[in-house]
């Protein structure tokens, strides 16, 4: 057998061995405590996380934060008369109650709150005398035929058509601002922190479902940032039943793997201390789960399965020649623990490249993941052991791993074939067209969030199908660029600073995929106009500064209090990276030629603003994170392998994957984006493990001197189970993800599933065929 | 993201405060202006005023945009085969093909403009904010400035020319501008006129064998049989703003309309009005403000306004037919094309219509 069994005993070994009442002591001692410390980590979702906190538009948009704050927190609830219009008397008695209830719901900004029975909610008109006005549902509202006829005719001359109500009259909306944080009832000097989830729960228990059920006649759609928030939360819970359901799965197929169930129960537990270690270790350093490192226990049980399985394979083949089972598992810890290091630590480091990238979300991801990794080296490298030595392993499945052992297997020596001559051409040859075509078919990769609404959640969720029903119906975008306008203090109102803007917004409305542009220039071009009568002939600015200060007293939260900031909102047809780099790039150029005597034109805030910053950040980082984590992979494999030969047979099957993973984003339509990004370093990191576990193999074998044929064959009989059965049990892990309610851990889920699915066809196939190139066996023969 | 309010100024203490006369209250500059026009028929006895030619206002020629006909356009005239159009941003757009598509002309202003007047098929003239008054001597292609102040603060609201050397500007706080030399000179000949509170003059219109009449702010009028040298003022019918009058194909008759609706008629040069009633089909009385009309080569009578207000009448102004057009979009200039549908300006840039202000193939 392999020269590594009659190597001697370690140190590491001997002391683990002969101390093992004391390693299971001890492990049983931390997980007491990190169980502990598991059990009080709460689902979160930082926003601050999840962008690009050293890009300049993001530290300019946190530094004037507090002074586009009533730009922020608003939910938007449209309620929706199903058949004919909102001109009933039911209708508005629906919306009256909607509204009162709403202003109870802890967290609302009660004062702004604001819909078409609102007092603040006016129609004017011009008169002789001046304006005329009044509240558009007034006092002495009854539901009668007449004063809903008012009721029509004060809406018309609000102006609040396609803002408070649709464009079709079918609908109309509550605005509802919230407070960050609200006093507590019971103790008013106390603040509470706006909790999103049961945020979002009270207005689909108090608000929809209710008012739904009270009146058939009504359908409620809710959007806002808070509301995305609360489902995202939602959805995140319910990605825990994935683990259990992922759990299941997987021990079944140990079970038919080991055909013994107490070293299937023995993984199992390890690689769950594993993921209770991980956990507890994320709550004790002070992180929360999010929806991106909730990803980090999949893999972590994945990964501490699948080498749980190759030491349950060992120790079952070293059972056939150990007396008991403690010798066994002495000698497969000997003979696994350098590759199991090996792949464990490139896995670690493949990770860790993940932190060259600037995003909060990603970096915790990569610090959580490599913690999870170094983990599973202490339970299943060395706790899983020393179980095993205790409980042994089932007669029946070394009786089974001895019969393997002898027996011939035409899978596998058909399998082999990839290593022959004749067929080691033809695999390069067809690999190479993959890689072509991958890389012609990726070159339609795209960066960024590509479908409308919010990207977090699918198209067909709730939250975007209302969000949908909002945009059609109402003169308005989701997608929102804000360009900040800095002057001196009481600067803002100068016709000098408004003219600009004014130029600004002009530019930016001609400017492909925008749709238009709002500032205090619209506001004020609407009260100058309104103090002349409304004579459309005076619709624009003016250069008597009085009548600018008066013009713009209405536009609040379009300035700052010392009128030193204004936002330009710019509304966009979507999110797409083009449409964003090109609004942005506009804008810049503006900034350029206009910034100076004090008069700055900064980018960026708004949801647009933020992913602009975002898909630059990410097509830096996506070169220099693919060169990082090859880098690092080559490097631990050059180090393990001592061969550039041996190296990039592990290598280039990797490179494939990735290319060919590429493709598959371009064709199914997903951008590299925060969640996918991480995707190819966990592709690789991990992809990496079976072409390790082969090739440390195969290369025992040819030292041994077999024929590279006849070597891979012995590879495959003893390893190529394992690696199978790992490959199924990383894409198990994840490939539950696909059914997340969340969009972007689908679509984690499903190229992590192709990854490694792929990788593991990778290195079976590819890696001999690359072998018969690559490699001398000759050489190879004298060195041992 | 929550979108911002946008909305005029609202009533209560507002109203109050931008009532139309309280509006003196930012202009001192007003009231200084009138002052200086006494002065000045004291002294300089209306001294031609130097043009301030286009070399100190800062930015340079409109920006040529697509989108330029679908933002806001203030007045548009028929040059027999060209529409010419004005508006927002300097914007002047012409069409040769009965507005199916538009050409950019390029115009040394970024400022809105808010009245054209063609003279002929090649000479015309546009005045806007900034005081601003540009000419073209190509029918509207090419443009070049002749008049800016600056310091006025305040636009010109409608052109008239008799010819094309003599013509006339009008606009806010009583401004009236007078040229003999199509253009090349502007004398400031406000004092012609008895506005001793400088109340905005709104549009200058030419009444059939009878002569000019002015309309302005809280129902102002002013009418001069000598063609614009001696004005008189008249005590009009009405208190509230006037923004457009229209003579039309009778000797002595014209149109004068303003505020809510209000439209009156007179056939003796202004000496006696008579209110014309105008119903909507529906909703009681028209309310809707009336801005800008025009005399069609048919001889019928056009007056649009707020609310997509389409007014029409064959037989002189005796009688209107009334249009609220679907959009509700408010119209600020109309004219007619030579195929008999309109073309009509304002919010929404310029929008084709039937002869009656409808939709096309939605005949009313």
């Amino acid at each position: 057998m392999s020269k590594h069994q009659q190597q001697p005993a370690t140190v590491l070994e001997r002391l683990i061995f002969n101390n093992r009442p004391a390693v299971v002591l001890l492990c049983l001692l931390i997980s007491i405590f990190l169980f502990y410390q598991a059990a009080q980590v709460r689902p979160q979702t930082s926003f601050e996380k999840m962008i690009p906190l050293g890009h300049p538009y993001i530290q300019k948009m946190l530094e004037h934060r507090n002074d586009l704050s009533n730009l922020g927190n608003t939910v938007r609830i449209s309620v929706e008369a199903v058949e004919g219009d909102i001109f009933s008397k039911e209708y508005m008695e629906t919306l009256r109650q909607i509204n009162d209830e709403v202003f109870y719901i802890p967290g609302v900004d009660r004062s702004g709150l604001k819909s078409l029975w609102s007092p603040s909610v006016r129609w004017t008109e011009v008169t002789e005398e001046g304006f005329a006005g009044g509240e558009v549902i007034p006092q002495t509202y009854d539901g009668s035929s007449d004063s809903l006829e008012d009721l029509r005719s004060n809406i018309l001359k609000s102006g609040q058509i396609g803002r408070l109500v649709a464009n079709n009259f079918k609908s109309s909306i509550i605005d509802v601002p919230l407070l960050e944080s609200y006093p507590n009832p019971e103790d008013q000097s106390k603040l509470i922190p706006l909790d999103y989830q049961q945020f979002s729960h009270e207005l689909e228990e108090k608000i929809r479902e209710k008012y739904q059920a009270q009146n058939p006649n009504v359908k409620v759609h809710i959007i806002g940032f808070a509301k995305k928030v609360g489902d995202l939360i939602d959805g995140l819970i319910g990605v825990a039943l994935f683990f259990a359901v992922a759990i299941g799965i997987t021990f079944v197929l140990l079970l038919w793997f080991t055909h013994c169930f107490k070293s299937s129960l023995a993984v199992v537990v390890a690689t769950l201390i594993a993921v209770i270690w991980q956990l507890g270790l994320l709550h004790t350093l002070g992180f929360g789960l999010d929806p991106y490192s909730m990803l980090v226990p999949f893999l972590v049980f994945a990964i501490g399965i699948s080498h749980g399985v190759q030491k349950i394979n060992g120790i079952a083949i070293a059972s056939s020649e150990a007396t008991d089972a403690l010798s066994a598992a002495r000698m497969a810890f000997r003979q696994l623990i350098i590759p199991g290091l090996v792949a464990l630590l490139s896995d670690a480091v493949g990770f860790v490249t993940l932190l060259l990238i600037d995003i909060g979300v990603i970096r915790e991801l990569a610090i959580g993941a490599s913690m999870g990794v170094a983990v599973i080296i202490l339970t299943n490298l060395i706790l899983l052991p020393v179980m095993i030595s205790y409980i042994g392993i089932s007669k029946k499945a070394i009786k089974i791993s001895r019969e393997e052992a002898v027996k011939d297997h035409p899978f596998w020596r058909l399998i082999s074939n990839f290593a022959h001559p004749m067929v080691a051409p033809i695999s390069v040859v067809v690999a190479l067209g993959a890689l072509g075509g991958g890389i012609w078919y990726g070159q339609n990769l795209k960066i960024g969030d590509l479908d409308q609404g919010a990207p977090e959640l699918h198209p067909d969720s709730r939250y975007n199908l209302d969000n949908d029903f909002v945009i059609r119906n109402y003169s308005t975008s989701s997608d929102v660029l804000v360009v900040m306008v800095k002057t001196q203090s009481e600067g803002c109102s100068t016709y000098q600073t408004l003219s600009a803007m004014d130029e600004l917004m002009w530019k930016m409305e001609n400017t492909e995929g925008v749709q238009s542009a709002i500032s205090m220039v619209s506001v004020s071009r609407q009260v100058i106009k309104g103090m002349n009568e409304g004579n459309l002939k005076w619709e624009t600015l003016s250069r008597n500064q009085d009548v600018l200060n008066n013009s713009i007293a209405r536009a609040d939260g379009l300035y700052n209090a010392d009128c030193s900031l204004a936002p330009v909102l710019v509304f966009l047809n979507d999110h797409k990276a083009e449409t964003l780099a090109r609004a942005v790039k506009v804008a810049e150029g503006f900034a350029k030629e206009t910034n100076k005597d004090g008069l700055e034109f900064i980018l960026a805030a708004g949801n647009a603003g933020i992913e602009a910053a975002t898909n630059e950040v990410i097509a830096q980082s996506e070169t220099t994170m693919l060169v990082a984590v090859y880098a690092a992979v080559g490097i631990m494999c050059l180090l393990t392998f001592r061969s550039i030969a041996a190296t990039l047979c592990v290598m280039l099957p990797l490179v494939l994957t990735s290319v060919l993973g590429n493709a598959l984003m371009a064709y199914m339509g997903i951008g590299v984006k925060v969640a996918t990004l991480p995707v190819i370093a966990l592709g690789v990191g991990i992809g990496v493990d079976y072409g390790i576990y082969i090739y440390s193999r195969l290369e025992t074998y040819l030292r041994q001197g077999l024929s590279l044929q006849e070597a891979y064959y012995e590879t495959l009989k003893s390893t190529g189970k394992a690696v199978l059965f790992t490959g199924v049990c990383l894409a198990i892990g994840v490939a539950t993800w696909i059914f997340s309610a969340i969009k972007f851990q689908a679509d984690m889920g499903l190229m992590l599933t192709f990854m490694f699915l792929w990788n593991m066809f990778g290195a079976i196939w590819l890696l001999p065929a690359l072998a018969r190139f690559l490699i001398n066996p000759e050489k190879l023969r004298n060195k041992a | 993201m929550s979108e911002p309010v946008m909305r005029r100024t609202q009533s209560g203490h507002v109203a109050g405060l931008f009532r139309a006369p309280a509006f003196r209250v930012y202009s001192p500059l007003a009231k200084a202006l009138s002052l200086c026009s006494v002065l000045s028929v004291l002294a300089l006895a209306a001294a031609p005023l130097q043009a301030q030619a286009a070399t100190d206002s800062a930015p340079g020629y409109a920006i040529e945009s697509p989108k330029a006909q679908e933002r806001l356009l203030l007045d548009v005239a028929s040059l027999g085969k060209r529409l010419v159009a004005v508006g927002d941003r300097g914007h002047i757009l012409y069409s040769d093909d009965n507005a199916a598509s538009w050409t950019q002309a390029k115009v040394p202003t970024r400022q809105m403009l808010t009245a054209l007047f063609f003279v002929d098929d090649q000479y015309g003239w546009a005045v806007g904010h900034d005081a601003q008054i540009l000419a073209s001597t190509d029918g509207g292609a090419t443009w070049v400035k002749q008049f800016e102040d600056l310091e006025r603060e305040a636009p010109l609201l409608d052109v008239w020319f008799k010819d094309r050397n003599t013509g006339y500007a009008v606009g806010a706080y009583g401004a009236l501008l007078e040229t003999t030399d199509g253009g090349a000179n502007w004398a400031d000949v406000s004092d012609r006129l008895d506005n001793q509170d400088g109340y905005h003059l709104n549009a200058i219109v030419a009444v059939k064998d009878s002569g000019l009449f002015i309309v302005g702010e809280l129902g102002g009028m002013f009418r001069s049989a000598d063609w614009g040298q001696t004005w008189e003022t008249l005590q009009g019918p009405y208190d509230g703003s006037l923004f457009g009058a229209l003579g039309t194909r009778e000797a002595g008759t014209l149109l004068a309309y303003g505020l809510r609706g209000h439209l009156f008629r007179s056939a003796d040069f202004g000496d006696s009005w008579q209110r014309i009633e105008l119903n909507t089909p529906h909703n009681g009385p028209l309310e809707f403000g009336l801005a800008d009309g025009n005399l069609l080569a048919d001889g019928s009578v056009v007056v649009v306004g707020h609310g997509g207000t389409v007014l029409k009448s064959t037989d002189n102004g005796r009688n209107f037919s009334l249009v609220n057009r679907t959009d509700r979009l408010s119209l600020a200039g109309v004219a007619a094309m030579d195929n008999g549908n309109l073309i009509l300006v304002g919010q929404g840039g310029a929008h084709v219509a039937s002869p009656t202000g409808a939709d096309l193939g939605q005949q009313q």
